[in-house]
């Protein structure tokens, strides 16, 4: 069993965002750190699912040590997303996290119902958007212990 | 309309026809302008809350980005490019206050009307809590007498009795700022009796020139490098008193500190 992050083994991130201009944003605090990360993108929420399940071209995708989830997305909507992954006896394991502009209390609940690892409201300002990112990524990938990179079948 | 009058000459009818159909047609009319008027303000503040919250997404990257390069780009450019992006991220900055003001004026109309028996001054105590930080820094002195049972929405209430303490502290002289609140009852009859709520203070005072304007929407009366803010605040104050059915109004001498009232209708319950 490979340690996370450590040794400077890379973390796989996966972000489900259909903002380029918030995708850029998080990439330019998350790869800022000193860990390396490998930041994978998925702009609607069948691609992120394609990801997943590893279906990604001919290339094996990685499996994500963490997931990133915008709420607002074309062809499948986050809540979709999040119940696929939490449907699934071999995701379900990823820390996934909710990253939206939305503040509405039913959004918030039905994210928790779907068994969302946290929800994060996107700040406003630039500053708080960073410190957001920041945190976030400090919590899950150097404080916490994240589940093992290969889950037995 | 027939009537029977008697006389000296017999049985006379008077007969008189009122045409109604004037009247009928005004009260049509009447209920066609009221239903078209609930429309129109229910879809204003529709109109106000949807614009307000799709702006915020686009208005976003624009002042992240502006921001990323005045971060990243000072200095590196020229003299010129520095007092661009400036004025380019001041200006995001500003829409964005404006906007998460409009958000919320408009809040105070779509939101769920929650009116009930409540404590004024517990409300006044939760409004002091949230201006703490303003009241420490400012050394304010505040007082307060008894406050009654009012009817009323109390998460309105405490945004009132914070705007207008946040007021009276942000525009005070120099010196220790004074604020009291006090109230009377108004009316004899149980149940239209009102109480009038007063915030009076000894800060910079209004012309009385001005005492209407303060109320409307984003009516600001200083330049703003001598006071922050959209001037949103008592426009939102207004909009709280007159969804209880009351109104607010204003007495002040410039230097002299200012006095707000407000009516509230009394509690139903015992007195």
């Amino acid at each position: 069993m490979k340690t996370i992050g450590k040794e400077g083994i890379p973390l796989e991130v996966l972000l489900i965002e259909d903002n380029p201009g918030d995708v850029r944003l998080t990439r330019e605090t998350l790869c800022s750190g000193k860990r390396s990360i490998h930041l994978h993108v998925a702009t609607d929420g069948v691609e992120a699912m394609e990801f997943l399940r590893q279906k990604e071209g001919k290339v094996r995708a990685p499996r994500p040590d963490l997931i990133l989830l915008d709420l607002n997305l074309p062809r499948m909507d986050g809540h979709e997303v999040m119940a696929q992954i939490k449907g699934d006896d071999s995701l379900k394991t990823i820390p996934t996290i909710i990253l939206t502009t939305s503040d509405a209390k039913a959004d918030i609940a039905k994210s928790y119902q779907l068994h969302a690892n946290c929800y994060l409201t996107k700040p406003v300002q630039l500053d708080a958007f960073n410190c957001l990112v920041k945190s976030t990524s400090d919590f899950w990938l150097s404080t916490v212990t994240l589940p093992p990179p290969s889950q037995p079948q | 309309m027939l009537s029977p009058l008697e006389s000296p000459e017999g049985v006379l009818v008077t007969a008189a026809v009122r045409d109604i159909s004037a009247r009928k047609k005004a009260e049509l009319l009447l209920l066609r302008t009221m239903a078209e008027l609930n429309r129109s303000n229910e879809e204003l503040a529709q109109f106000a809350y949807v614009a307000s919250h799709d702006l915020q997404e686009p208005l976003r990257m624009v002042a992240s980005y502006t921001q990323l390069l005045s971060d990243r780009y000072k200095g590196k450019l020229d003299s010129a490019a520095d007092e661009f992006i400036s004025f380019a991220v001041d200006g995001a900055n500003r829409m964005q206050r404006s906007i998460q003001d409009l958000l919320a004026y408009s809040r105070v109309g779509t939101g769920e009307k929650n009116v009930g028996d409540i404590s004024s001054e517990e409300a006044f105590e939760q409004a002091i809590a949230n201006l703490r930080g303003a009241i420490e820094e400012s050394g304010a002195l505040l007082t307060h007498d008894p406050l009654p049972a009012v009817l009323a929405d109390e998460g309105q209430l405490v945004q009132l009795f914070q705007n207008l303490v946040g007021n009276a502290i942000k525009y005070r002289n120099p010196g220790v700022p004074q604020i009291h609140v006090s109230s009377a009852k108004d009316g004899g009859k149980n149940d239209e009796a009102r109480w009038i709520f007063s915030v009076r203070d000894n800060g910079l005072g209004i012309e009385s020139k001005y005492f209407k304007k303060i109320f409307g929407m984003f009516q600001r009366l200083h330049k703003r490098e001598e006071y922050s803010g959209t001037g949103i605040g008592l426009a939102i104050c207004k909009k709280i008193v007159e969804r209880h059915g009351g109104s607010i109004s204003v007495e002040s001498q410039l230097g002299q500190g200012s006095t707000f009232r407000f009516a509230l209708a009394a509690s139903k319950g015992k007195s």
